[in-house]
Order: C-alpha cells, then sequence, then structure tokens
C-alpha cells in the first residue's frame, strides 16, 4: 500500500505529446496515457464515487473525454497531466452531486455507517510528499485540512464532513472558507 | 475598491470550492455553464487546479480491470463515425453509446432545469406523479427542448430556441425505455415547433426512459431506427 501511495509520476512521461497525439487521432497515445495513469485515475475516482463498477465507468468516460476533448486542452491553462485529472475528478464529483448517492435517509445512514468502518482516512502524515501544498496543509489545524481532505480527496459534501467529525455544519463551511484562503496566501 | 477586493474574494472562494468539490449539483452546473464565458472564473479555478492536484497522489492506485480498456476501446469505435462525418452509418447503434449517456446523466442543468419547473407546476397543479426530459446538445449540453408529461400516455415536446435544419434534412422524435431492444420513432418534428405525442401505442413512460432527436433525411428514417446524428437527448425524470 505505501508503495502505491507514494508513487510518483515518472517525470520523463510526456502527457502533452500524448494529449497533442490524442487530438490528431493517433489512438496510441490514448493507450500510453491509459497505461501511465488508468491505476492512480481509478483510485482518485474510487475514492470519490466509493463503488469499484462505478469508478470504473468514471475512468471509462474520463478515457473517452480525454479523446474527444484533448484539442481543448490548452498548456496556457495548466498541466497536460493536471488537466487529465481535473477531467476525472469533476466527471466523478458531477457523478456523486448530481443525485447518485441521493438514497433514502436511512439508506444513506446506513451507508455512511458501513462507509466510515470500512473507509480508511487517507494517511496524511506518512506521505512523504515534496508538494508544496503539503507543506502549506501542515501549516492548518488538524482539523481544518482533514476537511480539505475529506473534500478533495474522498468527495464529501459539508454535510458529510460534518457528520465524520462530529462538528456542526456552520463550522465546517467556516473552517473550509478559511482553509481555502489559508492556502492560497501560502501558495500564492 | 472595496467591493472589487471583496467580488475578487467570492470567485476565489467559488473557485476553490469548486474544485475542491464542496459544491452541490446546481452550483456545480452554475459554475459550469459560467466556465464558457467568464474567463476570471476560468483562471481562478485552473490557478486552484494547480494547486490542488498533488492531493490526488493520496488516493491509493487501483488496478482496473482487464475488461476497462476494451471497453474504452469499444466507445471510440462507436465515437468515430461522428466525428469524422455529420452523416453516421446506418448500423452504428447510438443508444449503445455508454459514455454519452453516462454524460447525460451528469449533465446537472437538467437537475436544475427539473427543479425550476417542478417548483412552478407544484403552485397550480395538485402533486401527482409526471415526468420531465430536458434535451440538450450531446456536445455541448445546451438545452435545446423540454419534454413534459403530465400523464404517462401523453408527451408534450416544447423548443426552448429556435434551430435550423437543413433543407433536405428533418429533425425526428424518438424513444426508448431501458430494457427495450431498440429506439421507437415518435414521428417527425418542425423545428421551433411544440408537438404533443400520444404514447398508447408504446408501454407506460418510466423514468429514466431515453429521448431524443436526431438529424434524418427529408420523410425520417427508412429503416425504422435512427440512423442520423443526435441532435438532442436526454433522459426522464420522474417530478413529484
Amino acid at each position: 500500500m505505501a508503495e502505491q501511495n507514494l508513487s510518483l509520476p515518472e517525470p520523463a512521461f510526456d502527457y502533452q505529446r500524448c494529449l497533442l497525439a490524442c487530438a490528431a487521432g493517433d489512438r496510441r497515445a490514448l493507450r500510453e496515457l491509459y497505461q501511465q495513469e488508468s491505476a492512480r485515475l481509478l483510485g482518485v475516482a474510487l475514492r470519490i464515487a466509493r463503488e469499484p463498477a462505478v469508478a470504473e465507468d468514471i475512468v471509462h468516460d474520463a478515457f473517452v473525454r480525454i479523446w474527444t476533448h484533448a484539442a481543448s486542452f490548452d498548456p496556457d491553462r495548466g498541466s497536460a497531466r493536471g488537466w487529465i485529472y481535473s477531467v476525472t475528478r469533476h466527471l466523478a464529483l458531477n457523478f456523486v452531486r448530481d443525485g447518485a448517492r441521493q438514497v433514502p435517509l436511512d439508506e444513506q445512514h446506513d451507508e455512511a455507517l458501513q462507509a466510515s468502518a470500512q473507509w480508511q482516512p487517507v494517511d496524511f502524515t506518512a506521505q512523504a510528499h515534496s508538494a508544496r501544498i503539503y507543506h502549506c496543509l501542515e501549516q492548518l489545524e488538524p482539523a481544518r485540512r482533514d476537511c480539505i481532505l475529506h473534500a478533495y480527496v474522498d468527495g464529501c459534501t459539508h454535510a458529510e464532513i460534518a457528520q465524520r467529525m462530529s462538528t456542526p455544519l456552520g463550522t465546517v463551511k467556516a473552517w473550509i472558507k478559511r482553509s481555502l484562503a489559508a492556502l492560497r496566501e501560502c501558495m500564492g | 475598491m472595496n467591493n472589487d477586493q471583496s467580488n475578487a474574494d467570492e470567485l476565489e472562494q467559488l473557485a476553490g470550492e469548486y474544485v475542491l468539490g464542496t459544491l452541490d449539483a446546481e452550483q456545480r452546473d452554475a459554475v459550469q455553464q459560467r466556465l464558457a464565458y467568464d474567463g476570471a472564473l476560468r483562471a481562478a479555478i485552473d490557478a486552484w487546479e494547480q494547486r490542488l492536484l498533488e492531493l490526488t497522489a493520496l488516493a491509493p492506485a487501483q488496478q482496473p480491470s482487464r475488461q476497462l480498456w476494451q471497453r474504452i476501446g469499444r466507445s471510440l469505435d462507436n465515437l468515430a463515425p461522428r466525428q469524422a462525418a455529420p452523416e453516421r452509418s446506418v448500423n452504428t447503434s447510438w443508444w449503445n453509446l455508454l459514455p454519452l449517456w453516462r454524460g447525460l446523466a451528469g449533465a446537472g442543468l437538467a437537475a436544475s432545469l427539473v427543479m425550476a419547473v417542478a417548483l412552478s407546476s407544484q403552485t397550480v397543479t395538485p402533486p401527482q406523479t409526471s415526468y420531465l426530459v430536458v434535451l440538450v446538445a450531446p456536445q455541448d449540453r445546451a438545452p435545446g427542448w423540454v419534454i413534459q408529461a403530465s400523464s404517462p400516455r401523453e408527451v408534450e415536446l416544447i423548443p426552448l430556441g429556435q434551430v435550423t435544419v437543413p433543407a433536405d434534412k428533418t429533425l425526428q422524435f424518438w424513444t426508448k425505455g431501458d430494457d427495450w431492444q431498440g429506439p421507437v420513432s415518435l414521428g417527425l418534428v418542425q423545428p421551433g415547433e411544440k408537438i404533443s405525442v400520444p404514447l398508447d401505442k408504446l408501454p407506460p413512460l418510466e423514468a429514466n426512459q431515453l429521448f431524443e432527436l436526431t438529424l434524418e433525411n427529408a420523410g425520417g428514417s427508412k429503416t425504422g431506427k435512427p440512423t442520423g446524428p443526435i441532435q438532442f437527448i436526454g433522459r426522464a425524470v420522474k417530478v413529484i
């Protein structure tokens, strides 16, 4: 597990070249991207969607979208690797926000209980990440940092975070608001 | 200016929460629509995407099943003729275009329109089960038509704007239930015209039932199945 968590993309992989080739209709380039990133993207989608089959659907849709929208990638707006992660995360977030998780309240409650039993929180301290965001997150109080991680990594709503952390909803919203401002200041 | 500063803070906040994922469906949809024309919001979101990107490394990688790549390949095969030419080959079955349905299921806009209509209709009619479909363009998800069904036996197709169709083409209206073999024609449609279609020869309308308008040669599809490109598409949502 730890090795998986720590695996970082090989810097030699040229994401931008792959996207350009996808835009030109070269399916081998999509295959390269798939080999390079599908396991990590599936991991990202699974944390948010929480069901393996749904997570695979999301990664499926993400690769179709990467293929059909590769031409719209604009390197001035961010990295090619970031773009494919954003495509995947937002598909996953759209999916869970658009009612996929909106099941009756008692089921939701059971599900939440089950989920809290099965789903381990991400192990922040064990991550030896050098990225600046980790440094900035460390500056936050642990509870506020957890809010950010529950939201970004697990796709939790404000209400789900409040439930997970047994903290009033208003407090969670205020923490997130202030944490975002602090992160922006820290990261520039 | 204080006002400018608070507007800028608000924009940053919205962009941050969008990327973080804490906005609800309606708010996400509003942001996604604004992205098309709001450069400042786009720039703020791009910056947040970059700031938070490395947190994706916290999600443990998962090996996809062997079938996943094959599934993607099949979907691309189905997409390819659409991209190459506006005329689709007859044997391309659009109703098997998984990404299209999945993508549309994610169209939050539809949800917010449904909400708006549901709220307004509640004030005039007693509560009863009815269905609503927002038909959107597959490329940009722009809504083009609404289908309202206050009875499961009849639907009303209402244009939201003007669409143009080449002189030698026509719009054909189709529907398909989840477990039907294929789509069934509901007839030809004039652009911009509101029509009522009885469903008396079909099973009662059900949630998730698919509707769309395809572009066919004048007179409609000769095969009884859609052969032209999809112009608008959506699924039925139950409105209580």
